[in-house]
């Protein structure tokens, strides 16, 4: 046998490594309910703000602390205490993702992805600023 | 209805040229395809018209939309989406290539461009090169088409009018003034493309995809050809030319990063970064399979299969960031134009073409009996090839999870710590790569005399374990697997350096590998020091403690700055000075101080952190980083009130006798004496007024004392006025509003704002050191692969 057939058993052997612990590494998208039913493992929930309830940022207590309050795609709606500052322009998030993991009563994310309507707004066509007319 | 302001003629025109350029690419195509078959001159001359006719339209393309942004005609869609009247104009180029419409035609315009260079250059390979080039034209034109055929839209184009091709539109206001094109403003472009990295990051990276064709584009002709080695020698420069240019490309996205963007760094494993990683790792080693086949010869089928799939990797990049599919996973793709189906069938034809051209031609391969030797340069080089594959692929896997999800139905995700997760994974690659390129080097094609191997190895070794040994304990780095990285990456710059300088006797003539391998080394070294030594120093200095919550919840990153306040943050001291509006931006300005020798502080630097407003698109916090030659100190704003929340005042009365004392929330004050002859006060009294002012000494927080006299006046004696008496800076006012003789007590009105805590901001400060070997090293291997190019260039 050639030595780069050696080296092609062992590369295939690798990738087949890498991928069954790149699944067993990786997180899942998940809803509250498997979030909370599993409170030791990390999920993504991804799901919409509640515009109704407060949202506490109190930067001079603690800058890295964020409570909100999500709904999932489900609707089951739980606290939320993001361990980072409050993301620029929340209030305008449309989706939100959280990456992290149920303790108690509330979800807590580490990371936070938010989709804002910036991109595309259809049929919103603004005249020009008063100054360059 | 006709409306005068709109530029109809430059539309048409524009329209005008894709529909050239589409049909011409695919006349090329079928044209160059069948004077390669037939060897037919005629063909060969209709291929040849078609390509140039093709390229005059994508570069007319190019110019009308360049016109429609440059003179700011809203009235086409994609100028009213990309830009507006307020964008200052260097980055006309950023709105450009905004949109997937006008990355393709940069792209489009990029293969053009090699594809004319070729014409001239291309001896002998002309018909099926061009042939390849004209096929991937043909497909990405059809996504700038936007026409319907058989009810399916193709494509989207860039020319279209927002008011008559947009329905969505056509029902607003605006639109019923005739005149509207003088009304009418865009919606201008991403802040976070408002940078000077942007306007030449994208054109660069496009460039280096597009560099990607040429190699295959040759590879497809030797296939189609039967010359399976042939093909090699041209397609040789053209592939260490794009593994330049995509490479610094690919960086420059990270300078972009770690510039202008809040996400603390110059690398996120963000899937759109990752996706043109992969392209430049797989041509890497497709490049360095060429370079041993010119010398020694090596398996046909891998050269085939790394050349080909760098191309498909380039495709499925394009495909990753532009067809939405990555959603929310990433924070720069595209938004989904419906163009999802398009950009797989594309990828699928190339890759399927590639497969099944090898598939074909596999039997009659030359068969490379010859056995490599253990000690051979081409045996080494071989592996680290195979290595630079499987560490592409392992990138690819995990950022290909949202498509994964898409056809199995699963619901994989990556973990919330993504830089942590690939930064293992790639490390161990890292390693085994530096380790390669420093052996390499010594060691002959064909056979080596081992004995002189070591010896030449251990100079640069002992070498690299000192510094490596030393600098690891002047960091405290602790982790094996990063030492061993502080190793290898030492040694492969050392190594280099070494064989260059004693035994290419410093010559430039053949140094070009060298100087790659330096700067990769390099690079390496630069990534791995400013990646694990970077330290937050921005930790939270509030008495709440974070990490009750537990070990996962300890990312204290964000330091409170309230304005004038100075608070220690790592070596420095910092202060929030205060802020600045400017246009969009407001300026925060940090001053970093240290103290000095007799104990005061000094100011060091200021940095002016900046949030750029924009109503539409969102917020987005900027950083600003101090550039040292061996450590950078990034800082940006992580938090900062925008609207000034001063609560609503408070207003109370109290009725008080001579020498009370009255309480506010922030201060006391003592009603200490009347004065029954305040006229200085107050210039508009008359004879005829009776004026009493009441003297307080009022005590604010810091116990300062200040004077305030308000008065009491009866006009003509009839009716009573009250003239207040306030201090601004603690939002406090009182009135004397009248006296009660019975009583012997004096009414006031105290009107007081609510207590306005400083401004303040929320900041993350991250210190990078030894950020600038990564940036040396790029340039330097971006040089040596240019290098590399001319020497052959020169050859001829």
């Amino acid at each position: 046998m050639k030595k780069s057939h050696i080296a092609l058993i062992i590369v295939i052997a690798v990738l087949i490594g890498a991928m069954i612990t790149a699944i067993n590494d990786s997180s899942s998208y998940a809803n509250f309910a498997e979030a909370f039913a599993n409170p030791t493992d990390e999920f993504h929930v991804v799901g919409q703000l509640n515009r109704e309830k407060e949202m506490i940022y109190d930067p001079l207590t603690n800058p890295d602390e964020f409570v909100f309050y999500m709904y999932d795609i489900n609707n089951e709606e739980h606290k939320v205490v993001l361990h980072k500052s409050k993301p620029q322009d929340f209030e305008r998030s449309e989706q939100i993702v959280l990456i992290g993991q149920a303790q108690g009563d509330a979800f807590h994310a580490n990371e936070i992805l938010m989709k804002c309507p910036s991109k595309y707004t259809e049929g919103e066509v603004t005249a020009k600023a008063e100054s360059n007319s | 209805m006709t409306y005068p302001g709109e530029h109809l003629t430059i539309g048409q025109i524009g329209n005008i040229f894709t529909v050239i350029a589409f049909a011409a690419s695919f006349m090329s195509m079928v044209a160059y395809f069948l004077a390669d078959r037939k060897n037919d001159d005629t063909y060969l001359r209709l291929g040849r018209i078609s390509f140039l006719a093709h390229s005059l339209a994508v570069i007319g393309m190019v110019a009308t939309l360049f016109i429609m942004i440059f003179n700011q005609y809203f009235e086409y869609h994609y100028v009213w989406q990309h830009s507006n009247t307020d964008m200052p104009m260097k980055y006309i180029f950023s709105c450009f290539w905004e949109g997937i419409e006008g990355s393709f035609m940069i792209w489009t315009f990029w293969h053009v461009i090699l594809g004319l260079i070729l014409f001239k250059s291309v001896k002998g390979w002309e018909a099926p090169v061009l042939s390849v080039i004209s096929a991937v034209q043909f497909f990405m034109l059809s996504m700038l088409l936007g026409s319907v055929i058989f009810g399916h839209k193709f494509g989207s184009n860039p020319f279209t009018m927002l008011l008559r091709e947009h329905p969505d539109f056509s029902n607003l206001p605006i639109f019923e003034n005739v005149n509207y094109t003088d009304a009418i403003d865009g919606r201008g472009l991403n802040p976070l493309l408002q940078n000077y990295w942007m306007v030449i990051h994208p054109p660069f990276v496009l460039f280096g995809y597009a560099t990607a064709i040429v190699p295959f584009a040759y590879a497809i002709a030797g296939l189609l050809r039967g010359k399976y080695i042939e093909w090699v020698k041209p397609a040789l420069s053209w592939t260490f030319f794009g593994i330049g240019v995509l490479g610094i490309g690919v960086l420059m996205g990270g300078a972009w990063a770690y510039e202008s963007l809040s996400f603390g760094g110059f690398w996120a494993w963000d899937p759109v970064e990752n996706a043109s990683l992969v392209p430049w790792l797989t041509m890497v080693g497709a490049g360095h399979l060429m370079l041993i086949q010119r010398k020694k010869g090596v398996s046909v089928l891998s050269l085939f299969f790394l050349t080909t799939i760098t191309f498909c990797l380039v495709q499925y990049a394009s495909f990753l960031t532009k067809s939405g599919v990555l959603g929310e996973t990433s924070v720069h793709s595209f938004t989904d134009l419906g163009m999802t189906g398009q950009l797989a069938v594309s990828l699928i034809f190339f890759c399927v073409l590639s497969i099944v051209l090898i598939a074909i031609n596999y039997k009659r391969f030359p068969t490379h009996e010859k056995e490599e030797s253990i000690t051979s340069r081409e045996f080494w080089m071989f592996v680290s090839s195979l290595i630079l594959l499987v560490a592409a692929f392992i990138i690819s896997f995990s950022t290909s999870f949202p498509v994964i999800n898409k056809l199995f139905g699963t619901n994989l995700a990556t973990t919330g710590e993504r830089i942590d997760y690939y930064n293992q994974w790639i490390t161990p690659f890292a390693i085994i790569t530096s380790l390669l390129l420093a052996i390499g080097q010594y060691l002959k094609y064909t056979k080596n005399d081992m004995r002189s191997f070591w010896k030449n190895i251990s100079i640069s070794a002992g070498l690299s374990t000192i510094i490596a040994v030393a600098s690891a304990i002047a960091m405290e780095m602790r982790n094996p697997i990063y030492i061993a990285l502080l190793f290898t990456s030492l040694l492969a710059t050392t190594a280099n350096t070494h064989y260059w300088l004693l035994f290419l006797k410093g010559k430039m003539k053949s140094a070009s590998a060298s100087i790659a391998h330096i700067g990769f080394g390099l690079l390496l070294l630069g990534v791995l020091i400013s990646t694990t030594e970077s330290e937050v120093i921005s930790t939270n200095s509030s008495l709440y403690d974070i990490s009750v919550l537990g070990e996962d919840f300890s990312n204290n990153e964000n330091i409170l700055l309230m304005q004038n306040d100075t608070l220690i943050m790592g070596d420095f001291f910092v202060s929030y000075r205060g802020k600045r509006a400017e246009d969009n931006f407001i300026h925060y300005e940090v001053e970093y101080m240290q103290p000095n020798e007799s104990g005061e502080l000094e100011k060091q630097f200021t940095l002016y952190p900046y949030l750029q407003l924009n109503p539409r698109m969102g917020n987005v916090a900027e950083p600003y980083t101090k550039h040292y030659l061996h450590k950078d100190i990034y800082t940006h704003i992580s938090y900062a009130e925008l609207e000034d929340k001063s609560e609503d005042a408070i207003l109370e009365e109290h009725s008080v006798g001579l020498g009370d004392t009255i309480f506010t929330k922030t201060s006391f004050m003592v009603f200490d004496s009347l004065d029954r002859t305040p006229q200085k006060r107050f210039g508009g009294l008359t004879e005829n007024d009776l004026a009493i002012g009441a003297h307080f000494t009022l005590f604010d927080v810091n116990t300062k004392a200040h004077q305030l006299e308000p008065l009491f006046v009866l006009r003509n004696r009839e009716f009573s006025m009250t003239v207040p008496d306030s201090i601004p800076d603690l939002g406090i006012k009182i009135s004397f509003d009248g006296i009660d003789p019975e009583n012997e007590s004096f009414k006031f009105r105290i009107l007081e704002e609510a207590p306005k805590f400083n401004d303040f901001i929320v900041m993350k400060a991250i210190v990078f050191p030894g950020i600038n070997i990564l940036w040396l090293g790029c340039i330097v291997m971006g040089l040596g692969s240019f290098l590399s190019v001319w020497q052959r260039i020169r050859r001829k």
